[in-house]
């Protein structure tokens, strides 16, 4: 099982502190999750001040909402679905201009062609697919969320989280291996082949 | 065995992507949400302490008001008691001057008793189940107050009497309304 960034253990007393309104409590729990929960909300939305509102708002309604805690399941998952959940729901207001950002990392890879898909490391590869696409890629590979959780984060089936997951991988594979094995014309997050991922 | 379900739950090896960190510190922004939902809370207690103290304001208002204009001056409902109940330490006579302001000061227990009915009453049914310490000094009051009501249906027009019941009736008002003002509380506090 892969093990999420957010995976720290909150104490007891830190949790009641915080329960109670205590802000150098609520402080504690924000300093060590706040990077899992940025660095998530970044992959998502794909925008440094997109992420920081999302992780900001996120915090704001986990302490907010501390008291429906119940403890029946591990704090910090609880916390990263929240963080998840504003994410997915900022990236459905706006939807960044993917296909832009795709064409400008090309036009700036421009008389390097031979060296594109070596110079593309994972980071850009990940930030050149579609939004959805990157996200259930991201919440599936890294977060270990399964098809079903992510079908219900973003309200579709489960069939729609193993067609992104499926697409998502072979795009990245294609991106990764060199500009000449990518499937030609395909702009990002748009139709490409592959099969229902696993 | 770890090795292949790794691999089978992120191929292309993601989770080596470092962690990243914001450009600034969320800290602040947050903190301040919070100081100001705080502040509004504690406003919000202090709003409500403030509502249930005019409330009983404007009823004891009431019922000092509600005698006629004409009438002598009406002392505040606890000088009332303070000097109608004094009969029950083995004093006599509480009001000065004749019988008038003694069946007027009656009259205004009288109705000031029926008006702690009807509130006790609204009360009961708007609060919920009292604290257990607090239903034993409410069975007392009870109590007191049956047996004042016995004494009473001997002594229809004892203003000692009626004072006392007063008294009592207004000890399990209290009773209630600090229930009432623990459970604003606890709503305001959500």
């Amino acid at each position: 099982m892969t093990q999420s960034p957010f995976d720290i253990e909150v104490d007891q007393i830190t949790l009641a502190q915080a329960r109670r309104g205590s802000l150098p409590a609520c402080e504690r729990i924000f300093r060590w999750f706040q990077q899992p929960a940025y660095s998530v909300a970044l992959r998502i939305c794909q925008c440094p001040d997109t992420a920081q509102e999302v992780t900001q708002e996120a915090f704001i309604t986990v302490f907010r909402k501390l008291r429906q805690y119940r403890g029946d399941a591990p704090f910090w998952g609880w916390l990263r679905r929240v963080v998840v959940n504003h994410a997915i729901s900022t990236l459905r207001r706006s939807p960044r201009a993917q296909e832009l950002e795709f064409q400008d990392y090309h036009a700036s890879s421009h008389g390097q062609q031979e060296q594109l898909g070596l110079a593309m490391d994972l980071e850009a590869a990940l930030a050149s697919l579609g939004d959805e696409d990157r996200a259930v890629v991201w919440l599936h590979d890294v977060e270990g969320y399964g098809h079903k959780e992510i079908a219900e984060m973003f309200g579709k089936t489960e069939s729609f989280s193993k067609t992104r997951l499926s697409r998502a991988r072979a795009r990245l594979r294609s991106l990764l291996e060199g500009p000449g094995e990518s499937i030609p014309g395909e702009a990002p997050g748009g139709k490409a082949a592959g099969g229902i991922a696993p | 065995m770890k090795q292949p379900m790794q691999k089978k739950q992120d191929p292309l090896n993601l989770q080596s992507l470092p962690l990243v960190s914001p450009p600034r510190d969320g800290w602040p922004v947050i903190e301040a949400v919070l100081r100001r939902e705080q502040r509004r809370r504690t406003a919000l207690r202090y709003a409500g302490g403030a509502l249930a103290l005019a409330a009983s304001v404007t009823l004891a208002l009431g019922l000092v008001l509600q005698r006629p204009l004409s009438g002598p001056v009406e002392p505040a409902p606890e000088q009332s008691l303070a000097q109608a109940l004094p009969s029950t330490q083995g004093q006599s006579g509480v009001v000065d001057g004749g019988a008038a302001p003694e069946t007027e000061t009656l009259n205004v227990m009288i109705a000031l008793s029926q008006r702690l009915e009807g509130r006790l009453r609204a009360l009961r049914s708007g609060t919920g189940d009292l604290p257990a310490r607090a239903v034993v000094y409410q069975v007392e009051l009870e109590d007191l107050v049956a047996q004042v009501d016995e004494e009473l249906s001997r002594r229809p027009d004892s203003l000692p009497l009626w004072s006392q019941r007063v008294s009592l009736l207004m000890d399990l008002d209290r009773l209630y309304e600090n229930r009432l003002r623990r459970e604003y509380r606890q709503v305001a506090s959500l």
